[in-house]
C-alpha cells in the first residue's frame, strides 16, 4: 500500500460511518406518502410539468402494486411502512444543486464528508465527486478538463432544469419504467437527488467519477436517481458509496439507476454499500447495451438490514458484453438478497456473473439471478458462478438461479459451490504462526479477491477494512 | 382457478371406485377428504419469472380429460422371490395395517390440486412389499393405458435391511383420438439399511398429459435411488423427491429425457438433507428437438441439523433444434455450514469439433450426430442398475433419433 492510503488507516472505519449529526433541514415533508407530498416535492424543486406528471403516474402505479411477499427466502418487508418514513428532507444550505467547494458547506456537513474521507479521495483518485446529504446533492465538482470536453456530471435535479431534453427522453422511460416493481414505482413518485452523467462520443474519462450518499436523519427515506448516458466509443467508471448512522427506527433506501451504454462504449458501475443495519435497501438498477458495448457491475453489499438488489443488463446490440461481480456479506440479523439479471437479445452477446457471498452469526445471503437468451441471440454465451462461504451453523446461504434458453446455438454454464471455511486452511495458516482470527480473515480476503481486484485501490482497501470490522472478535 | 374440474365429480363416483376395490373405511375417507379439499387447493407450483410462466397447467381442460369411472389398463407384474407385488385389492386384503401405516404418509394427499385429484380417483396401481432382510431380484411393473384417463398409485414398503429394484414402465395401448390424462403417485418407504432403486420409463402417447409425483423417505443407512426416463407424452409435470431422514442415508436421482415435436417436460429433482452424514447426487441429462421445451428445477435443501452433508447436482441439456427451449433453475438451500455442496447446469449444442472429428473418420454427418447424442446419455446409463431399463431407454433414444 502506498502512502496515498494512509488517510484510510488513520481513521477508525467504524467511527467514520457511525457518527450522527444533528438534523438540520430547510424543508421536510410530513411522514407518509400522498399525492400532496409528491406535489410538494415537485414544487419545492420547481420542476417542469412533465416531471410532476411522471411522478403522479408512478404514485398511482405504486398504490396499485402489491408488496413482493412470495419470493422464497426473501427478506421480511412487513416493517417497511411507507407511511412511517419521511420521504424528503432538504438540508439547510444556500446552494441548490451542490456547492463547488467543500468550504462553502455548513460545518457539520463538511465534517461528515471529511470523516468519510471523500474530499481526500477526490484529490487523489477521482475525476469528479458528488455528495448527497439526505435528499439532495450538497456538493458536486468535476475537474475542468472533463468539462471542456463536454462531459456533464451534475445532480439530477439540476439536470432536469438544464438538460431537460436528455432527461425527458431517458428518465424512467425505456430502461427502468415505474411499472417494473413496487419500489421502482415508489422511487418514480418521490425520487430526489442523485447524479446525472453524460459522456460525449469518443471520450474516455480515465479516472473514476464518484457519488456518495449519506442518510443522517432517523426514519427517512432516500430515493436518489442516477442516470448515466455514455455515447458511442466513450468510457467511464462510476462509483457509488452509501452509508448512514444506525437508529432504532428503520430507514429506507430505494435508489434507481439507469445506464445507457452506446455502441462500443464501456461503463463500469461500482457500489460499496455500507448502510446501517436498520436500513432497507431496495434498489432497481438497469443498463441497456448497444452493439459492442460493455457494461460492468461491481457490487459489494456489506450493510443494511435487508437488501434486495439485482442489477440487470439488457444486451440489445450484437457483440455487447455484460460482466457482473458481486459480493454479499451478511452478519447477525441481515438478509442480503442479491443477484443479477441479464437478457441476451442479440447475437454474439456475452455475459459473465461471478457472485461471492459470506454469511455468519445467523446472517442470510441469497443469490437470485436470471439469465434469458432470446430466440435469435445466436452464438451467445453466458457463465454464472456462485460461491458461498459459511462461518457457522446459524447462517443460511441460498442459491436460486433461473436460466431461460430459447436459442440453441449458445453456450450456457452455471456453477455453484457452498462450503464452510476450511479447517485445513486455517490449520495451515496457524502452523505458520497466524492466530485463528487472522487466519480466517486472510482466507476471507482471498475468497473475495476477484472483487477487490476490480475496484480502485482506495475502495479495495475500504472493502477489506469493512470485512475485517465485521469479523472482528466474532469468530468462533 | 381450479373449480371447473370437479363440477362433474361426485362423492358417489369416489365411493363407487372405493367399493369396487373393496377398500376399508379409512381409505374411502382419505379419498373423500381429498375430493373435498379440491376447492381450496392450488395447481402444483410452477416457476415464474418476470413476465413468464415456465409451465401453464391452468390451461388444461380437465373436464374432457377426467373420466373417473371409465378406466382401462393392462398390468403386467413380474415379481421376484420373497417380494410381494400386489394389486390394491389383494394388498388391502393381506396387509391392511401396513398400508394404513404408510399410505399418504410420504406424499401428502392434499399437497396440491392434481395430487388430491389423483388420491380421490385412483383405481389402478400396485403395492410392493419387501419384508425384512429380503434381498430381491428385479420387480417389473408394466402399465398399458387404454382409457381416456388413468389414475395410478404405487406404494413401496421396503423393510429393514431389505433390497429391491423396481422397474416401472408406462405406455399407451390403442391410439386414442382425443387427449388423455395419466396421473401417477409413487410413495417409497425405505426402512433402516434398506436399498431401493426405483426406475420409471414413461413413454405415453403424444396426446397424453402426464402428472406424476414420486417421493420417498430414507431411514438410517438406507439408500434410495431413482431413475426417471421421460420420452413420451405431450406435457409432463413430474417431481422426484427424497427426504433423507436417517443418519448416513443416501439418494441418487438420475433423469433422462428426450423431447421432440411440441412436447413440454417440466421436471424436478428435489432432495432434503434432514440428518447427519447424508449424501445426495442429482444427475439429469436431456435432449430437445423440434419445438420441444424443457423446464428443470433441482433443489438441494440442507437442514439446520444436517451436519456433514455432501450434495451434488448436475444438469445438462443438448439442443438439437433452434425452435427448442430449455429453462433451468438448480437451487441450493443451505442451512448448515458443515456442507459440501455443488451444482452445475449447462445448455449447448452438439460439439462442432466432435462432429468434425467423426466426419473426418468417414462417418456421415447424420450418423455422427446420432452417435454423439447417444453418447451424451452414457453418464446417465451408467447409473442404471437394471439392464432392461438401460436397454429400453437406449432403444427409445435411438428410435427417436431416426
Amino acid at each position: 500500500m502506498s502512502s496515498d492510503q494512509d488517510h484510510l488507516k488513520d481513521t477508525d472505519t467504524e467511527a467514520r460511518f457511525e457518527f450522527k449529526k444533528e438534523e438540520n433541514s430547510a424543508f421536510e415533508t410530513e411522514k407518509g406518502l400522498t399525492e400532496e407530498t409528491v406535489r410538494l416535492i415537485s414544487e419545492d424543486k420547481n420542476e417542469p410539468e412533465w416531471m410532476l406528471e411522471r411522478r403522479l403516474r408512478a404514485l398511482e402505479q405504486y398504490q396499485q402494486m402489491p408488496m413482493p411477499t412470495d419470493w422464497p427466502g426473501q427478506p421480511d418487508l412487513s416493517e417497511v411502512d411507507i407511511d412511517e418514513i419521511v420521504p424528503y428532507i432538504r438540508p439547510d444550505i444556500e446552494t441548490r444543486g451542490g456547492a463547488e467547494n467543500w468550504e462553502d458547506l455548513p460545518e457539520e456537513i463538511q465534517d461528515t464528508f471529511d470523516k468519510l474521507g471523500i474530499p481526500e479521495a477526490e484529490k487523489n483518485a477521482l475525476s469528479g465527486v458528488g455528495a448527497q446529504y439526505e435528499s439532495e446533492i450538497v456538493y458536486q465538482n468535476m475537474q475542468e478538463r472533463w468539462e471542456e470536453k463536454g462531459v456533464i456530471f451534475c445532480d439530477m435535479d439540476r439536470a432536469v432544469q438544464e438538460h431537460e431534453d436528455l432527461v425527458k427522453e431517458h428518465f424512467m422511460t425505456k430502461c427502468v419504467p415505474p411499472s417494473d416493481n413496487k419500489f421502482a414505482a415508489l422511487h418514480g413518485a418521490i425520487w430526489s437527488g442523485g447524479s446525472f452523467v453524460y459522456i460525449p462520443e469518443d471520450t474516455t474519462v480515465d479516472m473514476p467519477v464518484q457519488a456518495y450518499f449519506r442518510m443522517n436523519s432517523e426514519g427517512m427515506g432516500q430515493f436518489e436517481h442516477t442516470l448515466i448516458i455514455a455515447e458511442d466509443n466513450s468510457e467511464v467508471h462510476y462509483i457509488e458509496g452509501c452509508s448512514a448512522p444506525k437508529y432504532s427506527a428503520f430507514n429506507l433506501h430505494s435508489g434507481g439507476v439507469e445506464v445507457f451504454v452506446g455502441e462500443n462504449a464501456h461503463v463500469q458501475y461500482s457500489t460499496v454499500q455500507n448502510w446501517s443495519k436498520n436500513t432497507y435497501n431496495l434498489n432497481t438498477k438497469r443498463a441497456i447495451c448497444e452493439a459492442d458495448g460493455t457494461m460492468e457491475w461491481v457490487s459489494g453489499s456489506m450493510g443494511s438490514k435487508a437488501t434486495m438488489l439485482y442489477p440487470s443488463t439488457v444486451l440489445k446490440g450484437p457483440g455487447s458484453t455484460d460482466n457482473h461481480i458481486t459480493i454479499a456479506f451478511a452478519g447477525e440479523g441481515q438478509n442480503i438478497d442479491t443477484g443479477a439479471k441479464v437478457y441476451h437479445n442479440a447475437p454474439d452477446t456475452k455475459s459473465t456473473i461471478e457472485s461471492k457471498s459470506i454469511s455468519k452469526d445467523g446472517g442470510r445471503t441469497n443469490y437470485r439471478g436470471l439469465v434469458h437468451i432470446s430466440d435469435g441471440a445466436e452464438a451467445s454465451s453466458t457463465s454464472v458462478e456462485c460461491d458461498a462461504l459459511m462461518f457457522d451453523n446459524e447462517s443460511t446461504s441460498d442459491t436460486m438461479p433461473y436460466m431461460e434458453i430459447q436459442e440453441s446455438k449458445v453456450d450456457v454454464a452455471h456453477e455453484a459451490t457452498v462450503g464452510k471455511i476450511g479447517d485445513e486452511d486455517v490449520f495451515y495458516l496457524q502452523s505458520r504462526g497466524l492466530d485463528d482470527d487472522d487466519a480466517k480473515q486472510m482466507i476471507v480476503a482471498g475468497f473475495i479477491e476477484p472483487i477487490t481486484e476490480e475496484l480502485p485501490i482506495e475502495y479495495a482497501v475500504e472493502l477489506n477494512r469493512l470485512i475485517e470490522l465485521e469479523m472482528e472478535g466474532s469468530l468462533g | 382457478m381450479s373449480t371447473q374440474v370437479h363440477a362433474n365429480l361426485t362423492e358417489e363416483q369416489v365411493t363407487q371406485i372405493s367399493e369396487q376395490l373393496g377398500e376399508p373405511a379409512w381409505l374411502l375417507e382419505t379419498r373423500l377428504d381429498a375430493l373435498d379439499a379440491l376447492d381450496d387447493l392450488n395447481m402444483p407450483d410452477v416457476i415464474r419469472t418476470p413476465g413468464r410462466n415456465w409451465t401453464n397447467l391452468d390451461a388444461l381442460d380437465y373436464e374432457t380429460l377426467v373420466d373417473p369411472l371409465e378406466w382401462e389398463q393392462e398390468k403386467d407384474r413380474v415379481d421376484a422371490e420373497g417380494v410381494e407385488v400386489l394389486s390394491w385389492s389383494e394388498a388391502l386384503a393381506d396387509h391392511g395395517d401396513l398400508i394404513e401405516d404408510h399410505f399418504g404418509s410420504i406424499v401428502d394427499p392434499q399437497r396440491d390440486f392434481l395430487t388430491a385429484l389423483s388420491t380421490a380417483l385412483f383405481s389402478a396401481g400396485t403395492v410392493v412389499y419387501v419384508p425384512e432382510g429380503v434381498d430381491a431380484e428385479d420387480v417389473k411393473i408394466r402399465t398399458t393405458m387404454n382409457s381416456r384417463s388413468l389414475f395410478n398409485y404405487t406404494l413401496v414398503v421396503a423393510e429393514e435391511s431389505s433390497s429391491v429394484t423396481i422397474l416401472e414402465r408406462q405406455h399407451s395401448g390403442d391410439e386414442q383420438d382425443d387427449s388423455q390424462y395419466y396421473s401417477g403417485i409413487v410413495e417409497v418407504a425405505a426402512g433402516e439399511n434398506a436399498s431401493v432403486q426405483y426406475g420409471a420409463l414413461q413413454n405415453l402417447s403424444k396426446e397424453t398429459y402426464n402428472f406424476s409425483v414420486k417421493r420417498g423417505h430414507a431411514d438410517t443407512y438406507a439408500t434410495l435411488d431413482w431413475i426417471e426416463g421421460n420420452i413420451g407424452s405431450r406435457l409432463t409435470k413430474t417431481s422426484v423427491e427424497t427426504r433423507l431422514l436417517g443418519d448416513s442415508s443416501e439418494s441418487r436421482i438420475v433423469g433422462a429425457f428426450f423431447g421432440h415435436e411440441d412436447q413440454h417436460f417440466d421436471l424436478a429433482s428435489r432432495v432434503w438433507h434432514e440428518a447427519e452424514h447424508t449424501v445426495a447426487d442429482l444427475v439429469t441429462r436431456g435432449t430437445l428437438d423440434d419445438s420441444a421445451r424443457s423446464v428443470y428445477e433441482g433443489v438441494q435443501d440442507v437442514g439446520r441439523g444436517a451436519w456433514d452433508t455432501s450434495s451434488y447436482q448436475r444438469e445438462n441439456t443438448l439442443m438439437l433444434s433452434d425452435e427448442s427451449e430449455a429453462d433451468a433453475s438448480p437451487k441450493l438451500i443451505i442451512n448448515n455450514h458443515d456442507t459440501e455442496a455443488s451444482h452445475s447446469a449447462t445448455v449447448g449444442q452438439v460439439d462442432e469439433q466432435d462432429l468434425f472429428y467423426m466426419t473426418s473418420r468417414g462417418v456421415d454427418p447424420e450418423r455422427a450426430k446420432n452417435m454423439l447424442v447417444e453418447g451424451f446419455f452414457v453418464p446417465v446409463f451408467e447409473e442404471v442398475a437394471v439392464d432392461e431399463l438401460r436397454e429400453d431407454l437406449d432403444e427409445l433414444i435411438v428410435e427417436r433419433l431416426q
